[in-house]
C-alpha cells in the first residue's frame, strides 16, 4: 500500500487500474479528463495492460463500451454533464442487456445557465435509468468505490452497471491523501469477470433483437429483482472491502450520531463532510444532531432509512439540484419513504451550478432542520445561499 | 387500412369508431392485424379486441397458420376472401359468412392484390350498421386526398364489385383452432440479460436460426413453376432469392423449398432460360 | 486464410451453407434480404452481426427467434460504427478472431449513423462496415435520407403541387469514406454478383477498416413491382445511377463499366417513386450522369443520349466537366 496525495480522479484511475480493465472509451469533458489522462499515460507507460479507445463522442463511447462488455471484458468509462446526457440513450442499453459497466460521473451542471461547475442534475435524471448509484464522498472512497462497483456489479446475483458519482472540483481537482492498495490484495478480492452471456462464435447468441410486447414485461420484472438483489450485494462487498482493506462505508448508507438524535439531515457528496463538521458543532452545544450520508440512490435504500430515522423528530434533506418546480429529487426519493411517517421533513437546497457551500450555510440548514422539529416551520423548502425573496 | 376506412365509414353514418393496427413496423405481405370499434357513443376502450362481433380474413389460409377465430362470439360474423361459398369454406367456428373472392376483383380492378377496399364492400353486405354508400363514400374520400380521383373511382369500383359478389351463409366450424408454437415464460424461467442460445423452449426452437418455423409461404398469392428440363444451371435464381428457398442441389439444378417461398417472381424474372413461370394460387410442384 | 485469386471467383464460387435463414419478415421482393442472404453465405460461421435499427433489425429476428444463424446483437440506430469496435476491442483483449459485421442502412450510416462511421473508419477499426442502401428511411415508413437521388418521392419529400420530390443529390459517402483513407472501400450491387462475391471476399480477407456499400432496391419504398427488383439493380448500373467501383488505401478502379450507359429514362420507369418527374427534372438528372460519365467513362463506355445536354448550352469552360452543372 502506498500513499499519495492525488484527486478524486487521480484516484479514480488509480482504482481502475488495480480492477486491471480491459477496455476503456472515453471522450474527455471537463471535469473529468484528468481520469482518462491519467489512464492515457498508464497505458502508454506499460504500466497498465488495458485498450483506450478515443470515441468520437459520448454516445460512441457508451456504445463502444455496451460493446466490449457484450464482447465479456471488464469495461469502464467516465463522463459528466452534457457528456452524460449525451450518453442517455445508451446509458438503457446496459441495464436491461446486463452488462455491468462502471462509469464514473464527476457532476457539473447539466444544461443552460451552467458552467463547468458542480451540480447533482446530470446523474439524477439517469436513476430511472437500471443503473445503480452512489455517490462518493472523498477521494479515497472514490478509489475505493471503482474496485467495490465492478465486484457488486458482476455478482451473478445482479450484473446490472453502476455509475460512481462524485463532485466536480471539489473532489475531482482537489488533492488529499489517498491509500492505494496493493495490486494483489485487490486482485484476491476482485474476482475475474465471468459475464452471463457473451458475443461469441463459440455459442452463438441472439442478443437483444426487437422484443414484442408478450416478453417486455417479465424482462422488466428481471431487472427490477436485479436491483433489489443488488442491497444484499452491496452490504455484503463493503464488510469484505473493510475487513480487506479496513475501510467501511456503511453499505447502502452511513449513519452519524443518529442513534438519539431529534433532527438530522440526509445529505449525498461532499455536502456530507462539512454536515458532519456542523453536526459536531451542534453535539458540543448539547443539541441532538444527527447526519445520514446516503451513499446509494439506486438501489434506494427505503426499508431501512424509515427504520433508522422512525425516532426523529425532524428530517431534512440535502439536494444540490432540482426538478424543477417539484423540489429536489433526494427529498421527493426520501419524502415518499417516509409517506407513513410524523417527522417533518425540509427540503435543502444549496451549491447548484457550483455555487459554493460553506460552513455557515450548512450551519443554517441544520438551525432550519432544528426549528422544524420544534414545530416552528410552515415552510417546506429552502434555498440556502439565494439572493432574493423565497415566495 | 381497411380498418380504418371503415371506421370513417361508421362516422359518416353518425356512429362513433376507432381503427387501430397492431402496431409494428411497416412491412407488406405479412400477416397483420387491425382492429374497429364502432359505437353510438364515445369509445371508451383502448385496448385490442379478443372477443369481436365481427372478424374479417383478408388471407383465406391465415386459419392454418394462427388461431384467429379464436374469441369470436357466437352471434358474431365473418368476411373471409375466398373463391369458396360459405358452406365450403371452414373457419374453426361456425358463424354468418359473407365471402367474396376480393383478389381478383383487386386483380381486375386495380392490378395489383390489394384486397382492402374490395373486402370492405363485403363487410356493408353481412351488416346493417354501416352502408355500402358510406364506404364508399369513405372510399372516395381518402384516396381522392392521397393518390387521385382516378385511383378513388377505381377502389369505390373495387368496393361495390365486392359487395354484389359477396355470398352470405354460414360457414363451417369444424377445423381445429390452428396451434401455434408458443414459448411464453414466466419472469423466473426467462434466460437472463435478453439473449439466447440456439435451444427448445416451451414447444418452440429459439434463438440464432431459428426463423425456420414462420412459414412464409403463406403470404404469396402466385407461385414458381420450375421445370428442370429447361434449366442450364446458372445459378441466378438461387442468388437472387431473398428467401433463399431455391436450394442449389449437388448438380447445381434447383430445388424449390414452397414453405417459405412468398411468389415475390423474382427468379422468374431473372431466370435466362424461361425455366421459371410464375402462376397464380399458392401451389407447389 | 487460403490464397484464392478473388479476382477469378464467380456465383459457382458462392458458398451453399445460408447464414440468414428463410422464415424472415421481408417484404416479397426486398433487396436487402437478398444482399443480406448474400453476404452472410459469403462471410460464414465464423461471424459476428450487429445489426442497428432498419427494417433488417425488425425482420431479421424478433425475440425470441432469429433469422441468423451466428451471433447477433442490437443496440440502437445510429452507432454502428462504435458498437462494432468494442466488440472488436473484445475479441482483441481475448485473443479470439471473428468477422465483425456491422449491416447498417443508408439512414444509419450516411445521416444518423455518420458520426459513428467517421469515428471507425479514422481509428481504422478492424470491423467490416456495410451500408445496405435502399435510399430513404425505410424501416419507419419511406422518409428521406441523404441517401435519397434528385427528384424521388418519400413521404417527407412528396411529389406535391409545388414541390415535386427532392430537390438535392445523393450525399456522397463514398467520397467521405475514402477520405478517411481507409484500407478497402467498394460499391456493390445485387445485381452484380459475380462482382458482388469478389468484393465480400476481397473485404474478408483485409484487415482494418473496410467499406462496403451495396444498393439494395425496395419494393414499397421506390414503389416498384416484386419481381422486377434485380432488373431495377441492373438498370442502375447500366445508367450510371450506381457505378462499381473499390478503393484501397484511397486509389480508387473501376470494377464494371457498362457497354454504354443507357439512358435514365429506362431506370427511372420501372420505379413509382419517379413517377411525377418533370422533363425538366429528368433532364438534370441526365445531365449529372453524363458529367458521370465525361468524368469516370469518357472513351471506355459509349456515351449515355447527352444531346439535350450538348445542345442547351456549351460548357462554360473548356475541358472543365464540372462546371455548369
Amino acid at each position: 500500500m502506498v500513499m499519495k496525495v492525488i484527486s478524486a480522479n487521480q484516484a479514480v484511475a488509480w482504482g481502475v487500474r488495480l480492477s486491471k480493465v480491459e477496455v476503456i472509451p472515453a471522450f474527455p469533458i471537463t471535469p473529468q479528463t484528468t481520469i482518462v489522462e491519467l489512464i492515457s499515460e498508464f497505458i502508454s507507460d506499460g504500466e497498465f495492460d488495458a485498450e483506450f479507445i478515443p470515441g468520437e463522442s459520448e454516445h460512441s463511447v457508451m456504445s463502444i463500451a455496451v460493446g466490449a462488455s457484450a464482447g465479456g471484458v471488464r469495461t469502464f468509462t467516465a463522463s459528466a454533464s452534457q457528456g452524460l446526457a449525451l450518453m442517455h440513450e445508451m446509458l438503457y442499453a446496459a441495464p436491461q442487456n446486463r452488462l455491468p459497466v462502471v462509469l464514473v460521473n464527476v457532476n457539473r451542471s447539466l444544461g443552460a445557465g451552467a458552467g463547468i461547475w458542480l451540480e447533482h442534475n446530470d446523474s439524477m435524471p439517469e436513476r430511472e435509468s437500471g443503473w445503480m448509484q452512489v455517490y462518493v464522498e472523498d477521494n479515497q472512497e472514490a478509489l475505493d468505490m471503482v474496485i467495490q462497483a465492478y465486484r457488486i456489479a458482476e455478482d451473478h446475483r445482479v450484473m446490472l452497471p453502476m455509475m460512481v458519482c462524485l463532485d466536480g472540483f471539489v473532489l475531482s481537482h482537489t488533492v488529499e491523501r489517498v491509500d492505494i492498495p496493493d495490486q494483489d490484495m485487490v486482485d484476491r478480492f476482485l474476482p475475474k469477470f465471468k459475464p452471463l452471456n457473451v458475443l461469441s462464435t463459440d455459442e452463438p447468441k441472439m442478443w437483444n433483437p426487437i422484443v414484442p410486447p408478450d416478453y417486455a414485461m417479465e424482462m422488466r420484472y428481471q431487472l427490477d429483482w436485479a436491483m433489489d438483489s443488488s442491497r444484499q450485494v452491496i452490504r455484503e462487498v463493503d464488510l469484505a472491502f473493510e475487513e480487506k482493506f479496513g475501510r467501511g462505508y456503511g453499505g447502502l448508507f452511513e449513519s452519524y450520531r443518529l442513534e438519539d438524535a431529534e433532527f438530522a439531515l440526509i445529505c449525498l457528496g461532499t455536502a456530507t463532510t462539512t454536515a458532519r463538521a456542523v453536526v459536531d458543532e451542534l453535539r458540543a452545544q448539547g443539541k441532538k444532531a444527527g447526519l445520514i450520508k446516503l451513499r446509494f440512490m439506486r438501489p434506494f435504500p427505503e426499508n431501512e432509512l424509515v427504520e433508522a430515522v422512525s425516532h426523529l423528530k425532524a428530517l431534512g434533506v440535502f439536494d444540490r439540484s432540482i426538478s424543477v418546480n417539484r423540489f429536489g429529487p433526494v427529498f421527493t426519493e426520501v419524502r415518499s419513504a417516509l409517506h407513513d411517517s410524523k417527522i417533518s421533513l425540509t427540503d435543502h437546497i444549496g451549491g447548484l451550478g457550483g455555487r459554493d457551500l460553506t460552513i455557515e450555510e450548512m450551519r443554517d440548514i441544520f438551525s432550519f432542520i432544528e426549528d422544524s422539529a420544534a414545530g416552528g416551520t410552515e415552510r417546506k423548502v429552502f434555498w440556502h445561499g439565494l439572493r432574493g425573496v423565497q415566495l | 387500412m381497411a380498418a380504418q376506412t371503415l371506421a370513417e365509414a361508421a362516422v359518416l353514418e353518425g356512429y362513433h369508431a376507432q381503427a387501430f393496427p397492431y402496431f409494428g413496423a411497416e412491412r407488406r405481405g405479412a400477416p397483420v392485424k387491425a382492429f374497429a370499434r364502432i359505437d353510438k357513443k364515445k369509445i371508451g376502450i383502448k385496448s385490442q379486441i379478443y372477443k369481436p362481433d365481427m372478424l374479417v380474413v383478408l388471407d383465406e389460409m391465415l386459419p392454418d397458420i394462427e388461431p384467429i377465430a379464436e374469441g369470436l362470439k357466437a352471434g358474431g360474423k365473418a368476411v373471409i376472401n375466398t373463391p369458396l361459398a360459405p358452406e365450403e369454406y371452414d373457419l374453426g367456428i361456425s358463424v354468418e359468412c359473407g365471402t367474396v373472392d376480393a383478389t381478383t376483383i383487386a386483380f381486375e380492378k386495380l392490378k395489383a392484390p390489394i384486397v382492402n377496399t374490395s373486402i370492405l364492400g363485403a363487410i356493408a353486405k353481412v351488416q346493417d350498421l354501416v352502408s355500402l354508400d358510406a364506404i364508399v363514400q369513405a372510399v372516395r374520400d381518402k384516396f381522392g386526398d392521397k393518390l387521385g380521383a382516378r385511383a378513388a373511382a377505381l377502389n369505390a369500383d373495387a368496393a361495390r364489385t365486392a359487395y354484389e359478389r359477396t355470398r352470405v351463409g354460414r360457414c363451417k366450424g369444424e377445423k381445429p383452432l390452428a396451434q401455434r408454437a408458443q414459448w411464453l415464460p414466466a419472469w423466473e424461467q426467462m434466460p437472463q440479460g435478453g439473449a439466447l442460445p440456439v435451444a427448445t423452449m416451451g414447444d418452440m426452437v429459439v434463438g440464432p436460426g431459428s426463423s425456420w418455423q414462420s412459414l412464409t409461404g403463406t403470404w404469396r398469392t402466385q407461385s414458381p413453376h420450375y421445370s428442370k428440363e429447361k434449366c442450364i444451371r446458372c445459378l441466378r435464381c438461387w442468388w437472387s432469392c431473398p428467401e433463399g428457398t431455391i436450394k442449389r442441389q449437388a448438380d447445381d439444378y434447383m430445388k424449390f423449398d414452397y414453405r417459405y417461398c412468398k411468389g415475390c417472381g423474382i427468379c422468374a424474372e431473372i431466370c435466362p432460360a424461361d425455366s421459371i413461370a410464375m402462376e397464380r394460387g399458392v401451389k407447389e410442384w | 486464410m487460403t490464397s484464392i485469386d478473388v479476382s477469378k471467383l464467380t456465383i459457382k464460387d458462392v458458398p451453399n451453407k445460408d447464414y440468414f435463414l428463410w422464415g424472415h419478415g421481408a417484404c416479397p421482393g426486398c433487396g436487402v434480404a437478398i444482399a443480406v442472404k448474400n453476404i452472410m453465405k459469403i462471410l460464414g460461421p465464423e461471424t459476428i452481426a450487429y445489426v442497428p435499427a432498419s427494417c433488417l433489425v425488425v425482420f431479421g429476428a424478433q425475440y425470441p427467434t432469429s433469422s441468423f444463424d451466428v451471433p447477433y446483437f442490437f443496440t440502437a440506430f445510429e452507432n454502428t460504427g462504435a458498437v462494432a469496435t468494442g466488440i472488436r476491442a473484445a475479441l482483441r483483449r481475448k485473443g479470439k478472431k471473428a468477422v465483425v459485421v456491422g449491416l447498417a442502412g443508408d439512414g444509419g450510416t450516411f445521416d444518423i449513423g455518420l458520426q459513428a462511421l467517421s469515428g471507425a473508419a479514422d481509428r481504422n477499426e478492424d470491423i467490416l462496415y456495410v451500408c445496405l442502401d435502399n435510399e430513404a428511411y425505410m424501416n419507419t415508413g419511406i422518409q428521406m435520407s441523404g441517401a435519397t437521388p434528385f427528384g424521388a418521392w418519400t413521404t417527407t419529400s412528396p411529389a406535391g403541387k409545388v414541390i415535386k420530390g427532392k430537390r438535392r443529390f445523393k450525399k456522397d459517402i463514398d467520397h467521405i469514406v475514402a477520405a478517411h483513407e481507409v484500407p478497402y472501400l467498394a460499391t456493390l450491387s445485387i445485381s452484380h454478383w459475380n462482382d458482388f462475391l469478389r468484393k465480400v471476399e476481397k473485404a474478408k480477407r483485409i484487415e482494418g477498416f473496410r467499406f462496403l456499400h451495396v444498393f439494395t432496391p425496395c419494393v414499397p419504398g421506390w414503389r416498384s413491382e416484386a419481381a422486377k427488383t434485380m432488373e431495377i439493380a441492373r438498370l442502375a448500373v447500366e445508367t450510371g445511377m450506381w457505378t462499381l467501383l473499390e478503393a484501397e488505401q484511397g486509389e480508387s478502379t473501376l470494377t464494371y463499366k457498362p457497354k454504354r450507359m443507357e439512358s435514365v429514362t429506362e431506370y427511372l420507369k420501372l420505379q413509382g417513386r419517379f413517377a411525377h418527374m418533370t422533363p425538366e427534372d429528368i433532364n438534370t438528372l441526365q445531365k449529372w450522369l453524363c458529367m458521370k460519365w465525361w468524368v469516370h467513362y469518357k472513351d471506355q463506355v459509349e456515351a449515355p443520349p447527352c444531346e439535350i445536354y450538348r445542345a442547351e448550352k456549351p460548357m462554360a469552360h473548356d475541358g472543365d466537366p464540372l462546371h455548369g452543372v
